[in-house]
């Protein structure tokens, strides 16, 4: 009899088994839900069909630097706790969120171990707002800010920020962006405005650092403060493309990403063109990092890894969604049709963006800038 | 209990507000001072307004409906209750924008939609309060010739006084908080709502310090207004 219950309770026990043991694969992504989808509907999916036992639970933390800032104070707490393992595996961050995490020590070098690490390049990769974040990082895409316009308004474009300048004056209030609180757009074009203005990009982005320069930031953001009488101030980068789509304003500072996703779902006019005016403005990857606690790490790596595949980023990265490559374009781009070149690369050509795609300054100028225009633009 | 969900994260907040590099230090109170001094002002600014026009437009209708009871205006105007705050910046911008166009964005329409939100409870809470006068005062009032708006301004305003300053509190502290309706219909230039200068420095910064420091500026602008209703309360 007893032997007998012991059966039943072993079989009852095999049966309430899952037939194979899943792995959980956490992934945080700090972008808008367009991302968290092509994670759960797309590259979950995919990287499922290779890796069968893995269970992917992929959870958004909202857009914008606040989203990264969340997923760090998450493992920042965990870490501090002293609990291990931490429960995030990838996560998706900004720029500045993931050079602030590499500095104190919260992420796994792991690049070295992909099969596709030879495909991680370019000066982003090595650094990020002065940290050195070589082995620590994968773009995921590339997103690049543009000024966008109407073709029906603006015959000819501006092709640098004098003749952006000019315009404005000639055409008050029918030039937009979003300030530098309300996304990373409307800083990146202060950035690329003071470039311009300061002539100091390498400076501003290699260092050194140098407090005297406040000097001529200072003289570049008063002539912002001027410049913007003629603007219109909107309050984000949705904003921006809104009074972009309904006429308010016929040229205004975007993510080239969010244009193309808008055009897609017809909220925006098609006719509406990027254009990226010298000496430029910045671009801005979001890292797929694993935390250093991370429970699944080795399964981790593989997912950035599945990602990082040329074959994968050519489908789900540029042809699907219109985000330039996270890894080398030379490799990616051969791979898409001739049709998503074309809606790729309409207005900003490769060679734009070879020429004119800019970095972010160092942490310590970005700082010294976004304090000058609170002081001075307010 | 009330000192793990309050005291402590105050508490936490305050050390944060007075320290940075692991320094004891008052340079984030210097930030504020040096940034967002105009902030402070036009936050209370905003809040005193919308906090008028809520009374300036409850008063009257709650004073109607305690003389003739009519459920459709009572359950109308206790809508804004239900309605989330996104929702309600959302709408009113989309509403206003093409017969306003800037209204929205100005100072005057963030206090036009806070007041707007908070109409269902102010009218909730006044309603009660106007109830709870005792209907003898109102016949008397109407036998000597008193319209409703008389009755409103003469007997149950006064009479009904200490409610109503509960009331003013409650709402002004609320506006004073208020986050998602600025973001909502706000621009990005100019002077700006408290709670969107704290989400500034830390989501754009990680400025934890200088965020600490303005959200006590604001503990400090609400329990002025708790403070007066203590005082009232206590007298």
């Amino acid at each position: 009899m007893l032997v007998q219950l012991a059966a039943l309770l072993a079989a009852g026990l095999a049966l309430a088994q899952p037939a194979m043991a899943q792995t959980r694969l956490n992934v945080a992504i700090a972008a808008d839900v367009n991302v968290v989808e092509v994670n759960k509907s797309v590259l979950g999916p995919g990287f499922k069909a290779l890796v069968p036992d893995v269970d992917l639970n992929v959870v958004g933390t909202g857009t914008g630097e606040p989203a990264s800032r969340t997923i760090y104070t998450k493992i920042k707490a965990q870490a501090d706790a002293g609990r291990k393992p931490w429960d995030i595996d990838v996560a998706l961050v900004s720029m500045a969120v993931a050079s602030q995490m590499v500095k104190e020590g919260l992420l796994a070098r792991y690049v070295a171990q992909m099969k596709n690490a030879a495909l991680v390049k370019g000066a982003e990769v090595k650094e990020a707002f002065g940290v050195n974040v070589d082995g620590y990082v994968v773009p995921m895409f590339h997103n690049q800010i543009a000024i966008a316009y109407h073709p029906s308004k603006v015959a000819a474009p501006p092709k640098t920020f004098e003749e952006l300048a000019a315009w404005v004056k000639a055409n008050p209030n029918r030039f937009g962006y979003n300030g530098i609180k309300g996304g990373v757009s409307g800083v990146g074009f202060t950035m690329g405005w003071v470039y311009w203005k300061t002539g100091l990009y390498q400076q501003l982005t290699q260092g050194p650092v140098d407090k005297g320069k406040d000097g001529a930031i200072h003289e570049a953001i008063t002539a912002l403060r001027d410049f913007n009488k003629g603007v219109v101030i909107t309050n984000g980068n949705a904003g921006t493309l809104d009074a972009l789509n309904r006429g308010e304003i016929w040229m205004g500072v975007v993510w080239i990403d969010q244009l193309v996703a808008w055009k897609n779902e017809g909220r925006m006019d098609p006719a509406v063109t990027p254009s990226l005016p010298a000496p430029g403005l910045p671009i801005y990857p979001l890292y797929l990092v694993v935390p250093r606690e991370a429970a699944s790490r080795d399964l981790a790596v593989r997912y950035v890894d599945y990602i990082a595949t040329p074959e994968v980023q050519a489908k789900a990265i540029v042809e699907k969604f219109g985000w330039y490559p996270g890894v080398d374009p030379d490799r990616v781009l051969p791979l898409i049709s001739a049709k998503s070149r074309e809606l790729l690369f309409k207005g900003v050509s490769p060679q734009d963006l070879a020429r004119y795609s800019r970095q972010m300054p160092l942490k310590e100028y970005h700082d010294m800038i976004t304090l000058a225009y609170e002081e001075i633009v307010r | 209990m009330l000192g793990a969900v309050f005291l402590w994260p105050v508490g936490a907040s305050l050390v944060a507000s007075f320290s940075r590099d692991g320094q004891w230090t008052l340079a984030n109170y210097g930030t504020v001072w040096r940034l967002y001094a105009r902030d402070v002002a036009y936050t209370l600014g905003v809040a005193a307004a919308g906090s008028a026009l809520t009374f300036a437009a409850t008063i009257p209708l709650c004073g109607w409906l305690r003389a003739r009871s009519f459920g459709p205006l009572e359950f109308l105007l206790k809508v804004p209750l239900f309605v989330p705050f996104v929702v309600v910046g959302h709408a009113l911008r989309v509403f206003w924008s093409p017969y306003v166009p800037g209204f929205g964005t100005s100072w005057l329409g963030i206090a036009t939609a806070l007041a707007w939100k908070h109409l269902g409870l102010a009218a909730l809470l006044m309603l009660g309060a106007f109830r709870g006068v005792d209907e003898s005062f109102l016949e008397a009032a109407r036998q000597l010739g008193s319209g409703a708006a008389r009755v409103t301004r003469d007997v149950l305003v006064p009479m009904a006084m200490p409610a109503l300053a509960v009331s003013a509190v409650l709402i002004f502290s609320s506006m004073l908080a208020s986050f998602s309706i600025p973001l909502m219909l706000g621009r990005g230039s100019g002077a700006q709502m408290l709670m969107i200068d704290v989400y500034y420095r830390f989501g754009q910064h990680g400025d934890f310090e200088t965020a600490s420091a303005l959200g006590v500026v604001s503990y400090l602008l609400a329990m002025g207004a708790a403070l007066v209703h203590v005082r009232r309360l206590t007298r």
